[in-house]
């Protein structure tokens, strides 16, 4: 077990904007990871016990977890887009992973994210109002 | 001036390039399934909405369980592959990769088994 101090020191010391690109990877794969267990097993209770299955779709129709969600989704579509990025250079342009087109891509991948994602969370924002004020 | 020196490397085992692949392989089948899941599920239809009922009726149609299989398996070994990914910075010595290899094999086996036991059983409406 190396010193995670160290580790995460060398996460943010290290190279350039791809650094962040790997570090959000990092982050987003396990914040979406950790959704993914919680929900895998929730849905499971649709056979094992039903009750709690309501029970848990209340916990999402919670006001946190509404705006969480809406947070998740960014998560999912940042997560999946970068890593699009990773496999297309990798398997077919290993030459893309030249340094100024590799930054180029990162800050793309980004506000690609942020773009798709805006009218996602602009309907999910809609639809947490629209619950919350009796719709 | 003797020997010439060599420096000599362990090479990483042909496993870890599996690893490295399973995860690029995966990646890309997810965009047929998770990106559509989310955007149905989350965006679209919205989580507030979703209950047994319309589990029940999603289910009703064989093939979302196959869809709902696929995206099950696929998400969850990306995630879980990923995650010995991550947790190989921080474990270095074999012993401690091998065993948190099983320890992620043994969640991965029973969290798969109750989402894919749950898919095949379907919703018990009370």
């Amino acid at each position: 077990m190396s010193d995670p101090k160290t580790a995460l020191q060398g996460y943010v010391r290290y190279r350039a904007v791809g650094q962040v690109a790997f570090l959000l990877h990092r982050l987003t794969g396990l914040g979406v990871l950790f959704f993914l267990i919680i929900h895998i097993v929730d849905t499971a209770f649709v056979y094992f016990v039903p009750e709690l299955y309501e029970h848990a779709i209340q916990l999402y129709r919670s006001l946190p977890f509404m705006i969480g969600e809406i947070f998740l989704v960014w998560a999912v579509f940042y997560h999946g887009l970068n890593g699009l990025r990773i496999i297309i250079f990798d398997l077919w342009k290993p030459e893309w992973w030249e340094r100024e087109f590799a930054i180029k891509s990162v800050y793309w991948v980004l506000v690609i994210s942020v773009l798709l994602w805006l009218p996602a969370a602009f309907t999910m924002a809609k639809h947490a109002i629209e619950y919350y004020s009796g719709g | 001036m003797g020997e010439p020196r060599v420096r000599r490397v362990k090479p990483v085992a042909a496993s870890e390039a599996r690893w490295w692949l399973w995860l690029r392989i995966t990646g890309l089948l997810m965009v047929l399934v998770l990106f559509p899941h989310v955007i149905v599920k989350d965006v679209l239809v919205g989580v507030y909405r979703i209950d047994l009922e319309y589990v029940a009726q999603v289910w009703a149609n064989p093939l979302m369980r196959v869809f709902d299989f696929a995206l099950l398996f696929l998400t969850f070994t990306h995630g879980m592959v990923g995650l010995r990914q991550v947790l190989q910075d921080f474990i270095h010595t074999p012993s401690g990769r091998r065993a948190m290899t099983w320890v992620l094999f043994v969640v991965w086996a029973v969290v798969s088994l109750m989402g894919a036991v749950a898919i095949i059983g379907g919703v018990k409406l009370t």
